[in-house]
């Protein structure tokens, strides 16, 4: 089964349960089989290449569209049974956040203020306000929203997903077209709300971005869920303990040599000057037991430093993989 | 932030105040802002001003009464106010809905809390609110000419009343137009084109007996107010020639214009309701359930026969009748056999069609079959519900098939066995040969959509459908000799059927000597060749689900059934 938790603590306190989730587009499979558990209070990304499937499970848990089977939970609401509770449940922010073209700043907000029922109109005005700050548009409370330049664009749309306090924020691709200072904005906030209570789910094709701001994460490819937990534990699960480690010594750099390239993780060894450069693969046990034995050899070590690969290279690798045939 | 995570409380908004709806609201505010309603309001009231200025003053200048003068413009308004309404207000409708799919928004408005029929009439009066508002704006015009032209209320509301529900159905068609079809210039003209034929064309098949369609426009209503609204020395003739016509007649029962007309309306208008609802709980959905679309038929079968019964004794049922009040030769009037003959192929002819528009609806794709049979493999179940939308929608084609072989029936027998034609009767043999004519061409269609999809049925419509008409059409044509052979190729396409199976069964059928034997011949050769194919299709429809079935539920390891079946509901 395709299935993770991202807390490892079961379904019973998650505020996403996913179950066995297929979505099929005729022959192709978008998601498969797809089992997920994500706690309250998480910011947990999704994180995948362009076709991975994101989307396509963003709009299930949504309940935009329909599976083809599976099921999903949010906060113990059955999405298909009870579609209207689900859906006061979550606040969801899709892909390019399109904006009316009719309609000011304050009036888009204000029109989901009061279609989530949000009190009367001085208590719309209030929460449309309070949200426009949240973003830092207070400026553009009475512009066009078509005036709007694309950052802008994202952050009104993620003050209307903020207005009516849902437990569960769904952004797909929230950090796309905003400039790092918004980006910035942007991961502040999503922690901050994270602390009052609600949980997060974000999707990013940029792994490095979802590192930053998510509490945990997981990886799709395909349709189908690669790994998930916390960064490193993606990073181990995805095989990615290769590194390269550079041991700068004193003298006796031969000796070292020798006796490195004889370990079994050890490949690619050369020497330039005082430095022995290799590639290690092994997680960091073996490392430290590594460095531990070139102390016990006796060489003299000035520094030593690692090289990980990024998340970028890993995520390349694992699309690479699984456009192989 | 003041942070409170917690669900919005359950918005629970009456969906027949529409001024408590945030998208009725919201299209207020864009659709009603100052600078285009201006402009909109300015146009509108100079338009309808300059019709009852100018009505008015030739009326006076021609030295007709003062009541006469002012009921000159009530008919102009009435058709500009129907241009505002049906046209413009149906356009917006198609055209904003898509709209909002194109910008996107739409996903906003699915997700908000408000029940699918708030969010219905929450478009069906917010899109066109600018509309309503021009409409209103040539009120203050149209209660003028009504005060001084001294038109009574119980003539004029209820015309307004129909004009209102009118615009309600077009507007609803205009809604299901833009929620169904993807392409903005696509909707426009689609829903502009079922506005024309709604009004147009349709209502012509009151002329052939299918008195029920002219009841989905002001047509009737229109016409019973006509001498009140028209000057009075018009409107005196208009009443007299109205006198020697019936009020609406349903089986037994005497209704007005206006409440068979509201009956009517109203009956599509739900229907249209329901589509537009189903639509918004899951765009997946077909627009009609199969229960909901075979009621929907049998109760068109039912206005159909119920408005057209009662007109054959007198003789309004039929199109010469009228032909022959418009040049006044009444008293000898007599229906032409061959006029019921073709009534009849007409009756059934709708009736066929009306059936594939329906099962176009509830028949399945091949995608919503797959994930209907995988659902059910994750259920643990190896059969889907009969309900479902991925269930096959054979068998109710086939119910609605024997309804509409019924209700051919009926009719024709109504016609036939009237006093116009002593002496002839109508077998239940016939029967049998409608309800094959039904059911092969129903079974046939549908057998082959859900087996092979629309694109092969779009073919087939053009190459078995239209195709040998228009050749025979043409051979027909060329002479005398080629008649018979022209008839054979005809008879090759399911919508001759009707016409051939009502010229070979009835007794009072008096083919040309032409076609006198090639139609008959025709007629038994293609409904058995059309019955073999549309029994072989089935049966290969039925071999294909057993086949996907199979292939879907039989497969094992990852995908097999999961421990709680009874959480995976088959939708």
């Amino acid at each position: 089964m395709n299935g993770a938790s991202a807390s490892g603590n079961g379904s019973s306190t998650a505020a996403i349960d996913i179950r066995y989730l297929r979505v099929d587009y005729g022959d192709f499979v978008a998601v498969d089989d797809l089992t997920l558990s994500v706690p309250a209070g998480e910011v947990f990304g999704l994180v995948g290449p362009n076709g991975a499937g994101k989307t396509s499970t963003f709009r299930v848990v949504t309940t935009l569209m329909e599976p083809t089977y599976g099921e999903v939970m949010l906060d113990g609401v059955d999405a298909f049974e009870d579609i209207e509770s689900a859906r006061r449940i979550i606040g969801y922010m899709p892909d390019l956040a399109p904006v009316p073209s009719d309609l000011k700043v304050w009036e888009f907000l204000d029109f989901h203020a009061a279609a989530y029922g949000l009190g009367n109109r001085s208590q719309r005005r209030d929460r449309v306000n309070e949200c426009l700050a949240e973003v830092a548009l207070t400026e553009q409370r009475n512009s066009w929203c078509k005036a709007l330049s694309r950052g802008q664009t994202q952050r009104v749309v993620l003050a209307k997903t903020l207005l009516h306090r849902p437990r569960v924020l769904i952004l797909d691709e929230p950090a796309s077209g905003l400039d790092p200072l918004a980006r910035r904005d942007l991961r502040h906030t999503l922690r901050r709300l994270a602390t009052t209570g609600a949980t997060v789910f974000v999707s990013s094709h940029i792994l490095s971005e979802l590192a930053e701001m998510c509490s945990s994460l997981c990886v799709m490819n395909r349709g189908r869920l690669l790994a998930s937990g916390t960064a490193d534990q993606v990073r181990h699960q995805l095989g990615s303990t290769e590194r390269v480690l550079t041991a700068t010594l004193l003298a006796r750099h031969e000796e070292a040599g020798e006796w490195l390239s004889a370990q079994p993780a050890v490949h690619d060894l050369r020497i330039a000057g005082q430095q022995v450069i290799f590639g290690f693969k092994g997680d960091d046990e073996a490392q430290a037991d590594l460095m531990d034995g070139l102390i016990r050899l006796g060489v003299r070590m000035r520094a030593f430093e690692e090289k990980r690969s990024s998340f970028e290279d890993i995520l390349v690798g694992v699309a690479e993989t699984n456009r192989r045939p | 932030m003041n942070e409170a995570f917690s669900s919005v409380s359950p918005v629970r908004r009456s969906a027949w105040k529409p001024w408590e709806n945030p998208i009725f609201r919201r299209y207020c505010q864009s659709r009603l802002r100052l600078h285009g309603l201006g402009v909109s309001l300015l146009i509108t009231v100079l338009i309808a001003g300059f019709i009852v200025a100018l009505t008015h003053s030739i009326g006076v200048r021609s030295h007709t009464r003062v009541v006469d003068a002012a009921r000159m413009g009530i008919i102009p308004l009435l058709v500009f106010q129907g241009l505002i309404l049906f046209i413009l207000g149906t356009a917006q409708v198609a055209g904003g809905m898509v709209a909002e799919r194109d910008e996107g928004v739409i996903d906003y408005q699915r997700l908000i809390p408000m029940t699918p029929l708030s969010k219905v009439f929450g478009y069906l009066f917010g899109l066109p609110v600018r509309e309503y508002a021009m409409f209103f704006a040539t009120l203050p015009f149209t209660a003028w000419s009504l005060w001084r032209g001294q038109v009574a209320w119980n003539v004029w509301l209820p015309l307004y009343a129909v004009v209102v529900s009118s615009a309600l159905l077009y507007h609803f068609t205009g809604l299901v137009t833009g929620t169904v079809v993807r392409n903005r210039r696509w909707a426009f003209l689609v829903s502009i084109g079922l506005v024309f034929a709604l009004y147009t064309v349709i209502p012509q098949m009151a002329g052939f007996g299918l008195v029920f369609f002219k009841y989905l426009t002001v047509t009737p209503v229109f016409e019973e107010s006509l001498p009140d609204i028209l000057p009075k020395s018009a409107g005196a003739i208009v009443h007299t020639v109205q006198r020697l016509a019936p009020t609406v007649k349903f089986f037994n029962l005497d209704f007005s214009e206006s409440v068979f007309t509201a009956f009517s309306q109203g009956g599509l208008i739900v229907t249209f309701i329901i589509m537009l609802c189903r639509k918004w709980r899951r765009t997946e959905s077909h627009l009609l359930g199969k229960l909901w679309a075979t009621g929907f038929f049998i109760w068109i079968q039912i206005v159909l026969l119920g408005n057209a019964l009662p007109l054959i004794e007198p003789g309004h049922l039929f199109p010469s009748r009228a032909f022959t009040r418009m040049v006044q030769v009444l008293p000898n009037w007599k229906p032409q056999p061959m006029e019921a003959v073709a009534m009849s192929g007409i009756y059934g002819l709708v009736t066929l069609l009306l059936i594939f528009v329906l099962a176009l609806i509830i028949t399945p794709s091949a995608e919503h079959q797959i994930r209907g049979w995988r659902r059910a493999r994750k259920q643990g179940s190896s059969s889907l519900p009969h309900l479902a939308d991925a269930a096959t929608a054979f068998w109710f084609v086939l119910v609605m098939a024997l309804a509409g072989a019924a209700g051919w029936f009926l009719f024709t027998q109504g016609l036939v066995e009237s006093r116009w034609f002593p002496g002839h009767v109508v077998s239940l043999r016939t029967l049998g040969f409608f309800a094959a004519v039904m059911l092969t061409g129903s079974i046939g269609f549908q057998s082959l959509l859900e087996a092979k999809g629309g694109r092969v049925v779009g073919l087939t419509a053009i190459f078995v459908g239209a195709v040998p008409v228009m050749a025979g059409a043409v051979l027909g044509t060329v002479s005398n000799r080629m008649i018979p052979l022209a008839s054979w190729l005809i008879g090759i396409s399911p919508v001759s059927m009707p016409f051939y199976a009502a010229g070979t069964l009835l007794s009072l059928s008096e083919l040309p000597a032409q076609t006198a034997r090639a139609i008959p011949r025709a007629f038994y050769f293609w409904l058995l060749v059309g019955a073999l194919m549309a029994l072989w299709l089935a049966v290969r429809l039925w071999a294909a689900r057993q086949a996907m079935a199979k292939s879907v539920l039989s497969v094992s390891g990852e995908d097999a059934p999961i421990a709680d079946p009874g959480s995976l509901p088959i939708r």
